[in-house]
Parts: structure tokens; C-alpha cells; sequence
């Protein structure tokens, strides 16, 4: 197996000229941005820069003020956030929003969603077909569940998970859709070196399994630095930089818009 | 026994209604929707019983009504009902929490002024004599029983499938549940259609235990009753409103009876008679201080879970 990535001529999302403001406040500022498929794609930039915004755009959760968006060629723009889940948009959030009441098991089952077709009548009576997608979509959920250890707390309720646990369930129920992109919000967030490293090396491995494409909000250095292919960095909603990492880390602009928060230079 | 069933016949049936109205306000709730237009429904299911069996199956032989009648006017109750909450559903679930709350109440409110104002639901009358399938009250047991159960299994299963769990996910998350492809529109129409079906049902059947149907029936009032079995018995699991109906139907009756009791001071027996809305008020407002999931909650039934996991 090998990390390069598998890069192709058309990318897989694009954002052109994107803005959005809240009131007065610009958060996304006239962005434009392609991602290549098979990439890990980095997105970086100081907090209040617009990151988690550009991802609710991209996702639906916001409709822009102004630009397009396209995901595999297909244009996303006013796509209510359901329908661009079903087109194969995966995401985290930086705030992990797990359906806290459900077990950790029904949370990934919920994941597959998009995946599964039995309706509520076939689903009450337990209609033969019904059953057999149940019965596969616990078991497709229990093989994910057990990538992140917790097939022995599957029955735990999600709420009740220690904190890195709920961030790798949050990434597992988002796997369990099957999207070619996946978005993740500062997965590592409160994590530790040990943990931070163990992550990086799973979205790694999911990447290159499921020959995914990813993008990645991240506040720590190494941790871009060694996962991502490619990297851009936001700063006061506009885009600053744009390319592999060790060109970005050289940028002066970027060490300008990063002076001060010691970010990273130190780490 | 025969008896006690004479005596309370009604009761017991009451209370079994009550049970299935409190599921019925359950259903929406499961996608995290407070509504209260399950009165509504339910009044919509006794005038269509009430008009059938009066005015439209009125030949039929033998002294009682048909009961297949009845399970008829039910159907047809259910169909009515459902394709309402369709319409109305798509319209006000746009609102959330409080805002929808008050729009199916205005919506329980609409049907009942206009229930007052059209000739065929009898004005401000009502409809009389709507016609007996059994010669005592606790026969409506046969289908009242059999129809509890029903939605109840069917409530326990639907909240483990696909369809259910997605409700759910709606009612923990809705952003969360939008980003892994789930309909939320989609989703809470479903659950508000299912809760108006089985309101209607059980409308349609009221009607033949009340013997007669009016605008008194499914008023705000009842629909404030059927959220108190819910808040009471509990809303995360389907049992708790079930209980709830039937605990808060048999309350009344049983203050009643004590107030029967002899050697009781006046003072007493009269507040137990009359003061019964006090207390009822009283032993919601301290059950939901005291028990604030409600009497019910999943972790009764979740023991077994629990103990295998230490940090539960
Ligand atoms: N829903 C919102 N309403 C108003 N302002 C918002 C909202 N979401 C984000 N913002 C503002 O937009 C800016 C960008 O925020 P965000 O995208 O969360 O930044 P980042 O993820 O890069 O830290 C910030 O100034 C933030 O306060
Ligand atoms: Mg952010």
C-alpha cells in the first residue's frame, strides 16, 4: 500500500468565488478552491477565519451570499444539506454532534442512512427484505465500530463515550454513509500527542481504503504537516495561500496572518 | 369480577383511550415535535363515526350496530385524518418548539369553531345517539384492547428501524441528521401523519363509547390533558405516555371514590369531589418537580445494559 495519493485532471469539489456575511461580518470572503480526489486537503488558518463556515457552505448548512459551489461536476450551491449527503458528502463537527441518546451502535447505523431504502411499514412488519438490510446494516456498522475499538461498548450510549471516543465515533458514523469526501472539523481537538498521532495514522488508512478524499481543519502543525497533501489557509475569510506544505510553511504571508498565535512556528 | 366490570366498564375503557391519545402525541415527539393537534384529529375521527354510523350505515339488521361498521368508520377515520396532517403538517412544521405548539393549537381551535358552525357535525349540538356495537360498555375492550396493543408494538418496533432511528436522530440533532442524508421535513411529516392516524382511529371509536359527539371533544383542554399524560408517564419512551393516560383517566375516579368512603369529615369528601382539579393540577406540577423525565424513563429498561458498563 502506498500513501501517494491518487490524483485525477478534474477535481472533486469546487469552490468558486464564495461569500458569505453574517450582518456586517465577512466570515467567507470570495473564495475559490479545488480539490483534487484522493487527496488529504488541509485547511488552516487562525480561529474566526471562516473555515467552519466555508464547511457549512459546502455542506448546505448555509446558503451563500455569492459564488457556486460543485461537487464531482455536478453543481451543490442550493442543495439543502440532506441531498448533498446523499450526492456523497461526509462530515464532522467541531462541536461533536452525536445523536446522544442512541447507542453507539444506532449512531452508525444512522450513518447509513442514505445507504438503506426500508420504509417504515416493511420496517415495522419485518418484512423479509427489511430484516436482511437491518440485519447487514448492523453488521457494515459493527465492522466500522470496531476500527475504533468500541465493539465492546457498542450498546453504550453515545452521550456517555469519553471525549476521543466520541470524536472517532462522530468520523465512523460520517464513514458509515460510504462518501467520497469527507469533511472533518478539527477532529484532533482536545486530544493528546499519542492520540493525535493514532488519529492521523486512521484517517490515513481510511483514505486510502475507501479511496477517499478528505478535508481537514486542523490547528496542529505536525499533524498537517505530515498528513496533508496539499494545504490552504484562510485568514480573515479570504484565502491566502494555497499549496503543498512545506512551500505554505515558507509563505510570508501566511507567518504574518500567524504571528503572534506562535502556532505554528513553535510546534 | 362481572361486577367490578359493570361497575367500571367505562372506566377501564377510558382509560385504554386515553393510553393510545398519549401515544399518539408520543409519535410526533419522537422527532423532537411538540404538537397538540392530536385533539384536533381526534375530534375529525368522532364527527366522521358520528356521521356515518347516523347518517350514512343506518340499515342493518339485529339490535346492535355492526362492529365491522365500526372498524369501517375507523379506516375511513384514519384515511381522513392522515391525509389532513399531511396538508396541515407540511405547512406549520416549518415552526419549531413553542411556535409549532401554538400553531396546532390555533389548528385544534379552527376545527372546533368550525365544528360549532357547519350544519352536518349538528352546530353546537352535537350529534346524538350515535349507535351501540355492544350491550356493555366493557365489550369495547374487543377493539380498544387489541388496538392498544397494536400501536404500542408498533411504536416499539418503529423505534428500531431505519425510519425510527432517524426520528430520533432529528430529535437529538437535526443539523447533525441533515448531514448524514436525513430528511427532517420528510421525517417529521411521517411521524405528525402516524400520530393523526391513530388519533382519528381512536376519535372514531370514542364516539360509539361516548354515544354522542360535540365540539367539547378534542378541545385545547384535551389536548393540555393528552400532553399531561406525556409529561407525567414520560417522553422518551413509548411507555411512559402509555401509562400516563391510563394513570391520569383513572385518577379522577379513584379521588372520587375516596370521597365515597363513610366517616370521611364533609370538608374532606367535598374537596376529594370538587377539588379534584387541584389536586390533579398539584401531583402534575410535584410529578414533574420530583420526576422530571416523567414516571417512565428508558433506564428502567435498561438495567441490564447499564450494569455491564461501568461508566454508565
Ligand atoms: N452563525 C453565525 N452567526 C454570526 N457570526 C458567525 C456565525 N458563525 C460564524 N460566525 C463568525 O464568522 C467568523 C468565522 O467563523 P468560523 O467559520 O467559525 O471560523 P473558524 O472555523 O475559522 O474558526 C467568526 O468571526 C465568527 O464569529
Ligand atoms: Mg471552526
Amino acid at each position: 500500500m502506498t500513501d501517494a495519493p491518487i490524483l485525477s485532471a478534474s477535481p472533486i469539489l469546487s469552490a468558486s468565488s464564495v461569500t458569505h456575511a453574517f450582518g456586517g461580518l465577512i466570515a467567507v470572503d470570495g473564495v475559490s478552491i479545488s480539490v483534487q480526489r484522493g487527496e488529504i486537503f488541509g485547511l488552516i488558518g487562525p480561529n474566526g477565519a471562516g473555515k467552519t463556515t466555508l464547511f457549512n457552505i459546502m455542506t448546505g448548512l448555509i446558503a451563500p451570499n455569492r459564488g457556486k459551489l460543485f461537487f464531482e461536476g455536478r453543481e451543490t450551491t442550493r442543495l439543502p444539506p440532506y441531498r448533498i449527503a446523499e450526492r456523497g458528502i461526509g462530515r464532522t463537527f467541531q462541536n461533536i454532534r452525536l445523536f446522544g441518546e442512541l447507542s453507539v451502535l444506532e449512531n452508525v447505523m444512522t450513518g447509513r442512512h442514505t445507504r438503506t431504502h426500508s420504509n417504515v411499514l416493511s420496517g415495522v412488519l419485518g418484512l423479509p427484505a427489511a430484516r436482511a438490510e437491518e440485519r447487514a446494516t448492523r453488521q457494515q456498522a459493527m465492522q466500522l465500530i470496531d476500527r475504533i475499538g468500541l465493539t465492546d461498548r457498542a450498546h453504550v450510549r453515545a452521550g456517555s463515550l469519553p471525549y476521543g471516543d466520541q470524536r472517532r465515533l462522530e468520523i465512523v458514523r460520517a464513514l458509515a454513509l460510504e462518501p467520497r469526501l469527507l469533511l472533518l472539523d478539527e477532529p484532533a481537538a482536545g486530544m493528546n500527542t499519542r492520540e493525535k498521532q493514532a488519529l492521523s495514522d486512521f484517517i490515513r488508512q481510511v483514505r486510502n481504503q475507501y479511496h477517499l478524499t478528505i478535508v481537514i481543519i486542523e490547528h496542529h502543525m505536525p499533524l498537517v504537516m505530515g498528513l496533508c497533501d496539499r494545504i490552504a489557509v484562510m485568514n480573515f475569510g479570504q484565502l491566502i495561500a494555497i499549496g503543498v506544505p512545506a512551500a505554505v510553511q515558507r509563505n510570508p504571508a501566511v507567518i504574518e496572518a500567524y504571528l503572534g498565535s506562535r502556532k505554528f512556528v513553535d510546534r | 369480577m362481572a361486577d367490578f366490570l359493570s361497575t367500571y366498564g367505562s372506566l377501564i375503557v377510558s382509560m385504554i383511550l386515553a393510553a393510545m391519545l398519549g401515544l399518539s402525541l408520543y409519535l410526533p415527539l419522537m422527532s423532537g415535535q411538540l404538537s397538540l393537534a392530536g385533539a384536533g384529529f381526534y375530534a375529525l375521527g368522532g364527527y366522521i363515526a358520528a356521521i356515518l354510523s347516523t347518517k350514512v350505515f343506518t340499515t342493518y339488521s339485529g339490535d346492535l350496530y355492526p362492529v365491522s361498521y365500526v372498524l369501517i368508520e375507523m379506516i375511513v377515520a384514519g384515511i381522513a385524518a392522515g391525509a389532513l396532517a399531511v396538508i396541515v403538517g407540511i405547512l406549520a412544521l416549518r415552526l419549531r418548539g413553542v411556535y409549532l405548539a401554538l400553531a396546532t393549537i390555533a389548528f385544534v381551535e379552527i376545527l372546533r369553531v368550525l365544528s360549532l358552525n357547519i350544519d352536518i357535525t349538528g352546530g353546537a349540538i352535537g350529534i346524538f345517539g350515535v349507535p351501540q356495537p355492544f350491550g356493555t360498555p366493557i365489550e369495547y375492550l374487543w377493539i380498544a384492547l387489541p388496538m392498544l396493543l397494536l400501536s404500542m408494538l408498533f411504536v416499539y418496533r418503529l423505534e428500531r428501524v431505519r425510519t425510527g432511528r432517524a426520528l430520533i436522530a432529528i430529535r437529538e440533532d437535526e443539523l447533525a441528521a441533515e448531514s448524514i442524508g436525513i430528511n427532517p421535513t420528510y421525517h417529521k411529516v411521517l411521524a405528525f401523519m402516524l400520530s393523526a392516524i391513530l388519533a382519528g382511529c381512536v376519535g372514531a371509536l370514542s364516539a360509539h363509547v361516548l354515544n354522542t359527539w360535540n365540539a367539547r371533544q378534542g378541545t385545547f383542554d384535551a389536548a393540555i390533558g393528552h400532553l399531561a399524560f406525556v409529561l407525567v408517564g414520560g417522553s422518551r419512551t413509548f411507555a411512559g405516555p402509555v401509562v400516563g393516560g391510563l394513570a391520569l383517566t383513572l385518577l379522577p375516579e379513584a379521588l372520587r371514590q375516596l370521597a365515597g368512603i363513610n366517616g370521611l369529615p364533609p370538608w374532606l369528601a367535598q374537596f376529594l369531589r370538587e377539588g379534584r382539579l387541584i389536586l390533579y393540577g398539584l401531583l402534575i406540577v410535584l410529578g414533574a418537580i420530583n420526576f422530571p423525565q416523567g414516571l417512565i424513563t428508558p433506564a428502567m429498561f435498561k438495567h441490564h445494559r447499564a450494569a455491564k458498563d461501568p461508566t454508565t
